[in-house]
């Protein structure tokens, strides 16, 4: 991945760009699903997987996922759940307003891995944000990959986001996928329990490329799961999260043992750091 | 918030010091603020008063009865509340009460008996009866942490306050340590903000911010013991400074 | 590059000028302490000082640095770096500014530091005192000291200058300096040398054998437990440390309300909330929620996270963590012997 994107746009570590919001969706109760593009009208170049710091000055700046594949138009995607001051902000936000980005920060999934592969996502939550870049890629360029199969398991169906998206994806050929709520209300049709009881229904073979996106629970259960599968820790990756303040591998704070999840990650293969105590 | 919000200040059991310590602004921050703000009740320099308010900030604990319906009655009339200074936050001083029963002779002496002394047996925190949205701490309140509260909500943005210790204000501003001169200090695990002024002056810091999150009072009452020399039941009772209240073992003895 | 010789009297007159015409800064009295600090007149410079409380890194990379200004919707970088001379940086701290320089220099390189740092002149100086907690002769043993323009041997009568850099032979035109002769430079390199032995504390064990005895160590939690159970979370020693470079980024606005800074702060990776993440609804997930692992990171983070980067562990061995901890538990000294005897 190419660190020089950001001393090309910008001037110093900690200078954000203008991005001006083209949409802006309530995607959930609490999570805002919003579409950027650069101010300057060039087009953002950034890999599926990379993490953007956004800010509003006053408020401060927060580490986000980018949600949207480079192979899509011009624009990029982002989801920001309120949880914090800077994050209460941006959700204020709407169509027309600017707000503030650095980055492509950190590196991104591993293309070169999961090209000529059968790839399987799980993503629990949130964790469907920085996974729908991948999932998107993957869609585009779908004849660089084998089978393509994707868990997304949410608490309740209310949190389910992408409507559209998951709307296509049930009727698509091009990706097997499965969903599951935990606490299913009445109209809910689907499947109710845990995301790795999706692994009963279906058929994931040993040589598969595995990537999780979640809350920090979800992987130990689904790792216990592709281990059963028989899947290699070379070939399971992890986006993982972690309190970040610089995003450019200095302030600390997303330091797990030697690595930065900022700048070594955040998507890490579980051989990298399965022997990091504090990693999962 | 577009129009400029309309700020209002109460007082409950307090020395009324913070209010003062907000008017010792005196200069050109006070009046800035004034651009951002209405103030619409000021008992320390003004009389009008008005229904609806914006941000409410209250000083002094909950020490009476009576003062739960004025409590309550403020928190229905506003939309933000802040308690401010120790009183307000932890109780303070006022909570060094709790553990005792002779409190009122202890102070009063043979006048003790009158009615209009008569108080709870605890002084508790304003949080204790009303939802309470942001604190100031210290005792008194500082000024310019106060500033940046509202500040802060001006913007609509939760007011920063730190919850590291003071040691890490003291060691920035490079203040030579109370231990180091014999003496001793709680800024171990108290809560920072207010920039460490008091071990800068050569005075021990109290706690007046209350307590860190997880904070060491053990290790704390060790090193009171052990490095300040101090007795274990003075060690015991100086953790009850401003934080009587928030302590586990504030029933009477 | 060279070496140089000034008389003690000389050098008074040296300081005079230097300090009349440039931004100096020195260590300093402050009571029964020492800080470095502006320094206006010569006999302000206590050369013979054992420690300071905060290491020099406070010059270039202060406590409080502003990264931004904005100003409604416009903004700009905050950098003003200053021409500065820090004169009289022991040893311990010049391996410390070189490992600081390097990170910050390494894979994104840190304007708001490297701008500072560059136009940063450093003098060592010789350890004439030595502090009570310090064991700067043995940690990190094998690292050199580098990265320092120039540097000052005290003799009985004056002092040898060796520069380094063209920025610190600048200097010597400022004064009668006069070409060091060889018996000078050879004594100068004996006190240096010397001066190692005689640390009060020692590690007895290699930086090799303590990185991997202490990365051994991890899962040890009764050990972790045992070292922290004293630990108020204070952040003392890495707000002392010479080598700790973590910081927190704040905004906040002026008095006008529309305007402000984006700033960056000193923080400390012991306190509470280092690794603290909120999940939303109120919810928090704490990376590092026990006492023992944040002790435990501290202890990795200087004793082997960082090594195959740094060449040598993140602990010079100045021991300013062993003086501010004031439950007495943040000698590495202690924690090292108690690791390896494990």
């Amino acid at each position: 991945m190419k660190k020089s994107a950001l001393t090309k746009t910008t001037d110093t570590l900690f200078t954000p760009q203008k991005a001006k919001i083209i949409r802006a969706v309530q995607a959930t109760q609490t999570e805002k699903h919003f579409t950027l593009a650069l101010a300057n009208k060039e087009k953002f170049q950034f890999m599926p997987g990379q993490i953007l710091e956004v800010s509003l000055f006053g408020f401060g700046e927060i580490p986000i996922g980018i949600a949207s594949s480079p192979t899509r138009e011009n624009t990029f995607d982002i989801v920001v759940r309120t949880v914090g001051r800077v994050s209460a902000a941006v959700n204020k936000l709407d169509k027309g307003d600017h707000l503030f980005i650095r980055g492509p920060l950190g590196k991104g999934f591993p293309l070169d891995k999961l090209i000529n592969n059968n790839v399987l996502i799980v993503a629990g939550g949130i964790g469907l944000c920085p996974t729908r870049s991948l999932i998107q890629y993957i869609l585009d360029r779908r004849t660089d990959f084998k089978t393509f199969t994707l868990f997304y398991g949410t608490k309740t169906p209310e949190q389910q986001m992408f409507l559209d998206d998951l709307k296509t994806w049930r009727l698509s050929k091009d990706v097997h996928f499965f969903e599951t709520v935990d606490v299913p209300n009445a109209s809910w049709q689907g499947h109710a329990g845990l995301i790795t009881k999706l692994f009963k229904q279906t058929n994931i073979s040993s040589n598969t490329r595995v990537v999780l996106c979640g809350p920090p629970v979800m992987f130990k259960f689904v790792i216990f799961e592709l281990k059963k599968l028989g899947i290699i820790d070379q070939n399971i990756f992890l986006d993982l999260e972690r309190r970040m303040k610089c995003g450019v591998g200095k302030c600390g704070h997303c330091q797990i043992n030697n690595k930065y999840v900022c700048t070594d990650g955040p998507v890490f293969a579980l051989s990298e750091i399965r022997f990091l105590e504090e990693a999962l | 918030m577009t129009q400029k919000p309309k700020v209002a200040f109460f007082d409950f059991s307090s020395c009324e010091g913070c209010q003062i310590e907000l008017t010792n602004f005196g200069d050109a921050d006070f009046l800035e603020l004034l651009n951002h703000i209405d103030i619409v009740e000021f008992r320390e320099a003004m009389s009008e008063k008005t229904d609806d308010i914006d941000i409410a900030c209250i000083e002094g604990s909950f020490t009476r009865e009576s003062e739960k319906d004025r409590l309550i009655a403020i928190r229905n009339r506003a939309k933000i509340v802040i308690a401010y200074g120790a009183c307000a936050h932890t109780a303070g001083i006022n909570a060094l009460k709790n553990h005792t029963t002779d409190f009122k002779k202890a102070v009063y002496g043979q006048d003790a008996d009158q009615p209009h002394l008569n108080s709870n047996d605890k002084a508790l925190p304003i949080s204790h009866v009303i939802k309470v949205d942001y604190f100031a701490p210290g005792c008194p309140m500082s000024k310019y942490e106060f500033l940046n509260i509202v500040s802060h909500l001006l913007h609509g943005k939760e007011p920063v306050i730190p919850t590291y210790p003071v040691c890490v204000e003291c060691k920035r501003n490079e203040t030579i340590c109370r231990y180091d001169v014999g003496d001793h200090c709680m800024g171990q695990v108290a809560m920072a903000g207010c920039g460490a002024p008091c071990p800068s002056q050569g005075i021990p810091c109290e706690a007046c911010r209350g307590f860190c999150e997880q904070a060491n009072l053990t290790a704390l009452e060790n090193t009171l013991i052990n490095k300040a020399g101090f007795s274990a039941s003075r060690a015991k009772d100086k953790l009850r400074m401003f934080t009587n209240a928030l302590l586990p073992d504030t029933s009477n003895p | 590059m060279n070496h140089h010789y000034i008389t003690l009297k000389d050098f008074n007159l040296f300081l005079t000028k230097l300090v009349n015409q440039k931004i100096v800064y020195g260590p300093v009295a402050r009571k029964n302490k020492f800080v470095f600090d502006l320094i206006s007149s010569p006999e302000q410079l206590r050369l013979d000082y054992d420690v300071t409380i905060l290491p020099p890194k406070k010059i270039f990379f202060p406590p409080k640095q502003h990264l931004l200004h904005f100003d409604g919707e416009s903004y700009k970088d905050c950098l003003d770096p200053k021409e500065q001379i820090i004169m009289g940086v022991h040893n311990y701290d010049i391996k410390a500014i070189d490992q600081l320089d390097f990170l910050f220099k390494e894979k994104n390189p840190d304007d708001h530091y490297l701008l500072n740092r560059r136009k940063t002149t450093i003098i060592g100086s010789n350890i004439q005192t030595i502090a009570a907690r310090s064991f700067w002769g043995s940690a990190g043993a094998g690292v050199e000291p580098k990265g320092h323009d120039g540097f000052l041997t005290k003799l009985k009568d004056g002092f040898v200058f060796e520069t380094r850099t063209k920025k610190a032979e600048n200097l010597v035109k400022f004064a009668k300096f006069i070409k060091a002769k060889k018996t000078q430079v050879e004594q100068a390199a004996q006190i240096n040398t010397a001066v190692k032995k005689k640390c009060p504390a020692k590690l007895a064990y290699s930086s090799a054998e303590i990185a991997i005895k202490t990365r051994l160590a991890f899962k040890n939690n009764e050990l972790w437990e045992r070292l922290s159970k004293d630990c108020f979370s204070c952040g003392s020693c890495n707000t002392t440390c010479a080598t700790c470079y973590c910081f927190d980024v704040q905004d906040s606005w002026n008095l006008d309300q529309k305007s402000g800074f984006r700033t960056r702060y000193w923080d400390s990776c012991m306190t509470v909330e280092f690794a603290k993440t909120s999940l939303g609804g109120g919810a928090v997930h704490n990376f590092r929620a026990l006492r023992r692992e944040r002790f435990r990171h501290r202890v990795m983070r200087k004793l082997v996270y960082l090594n195959d980067k740094l060449g040598g562990p993140a602990c010079v061995g100045c021991g300013r963590c062993a003086t501010a901890c004031t439950a007495d538990i943040a000698d590495p000294v202690n924690i090292v012997k108690e690791i390896m005897e494990a």
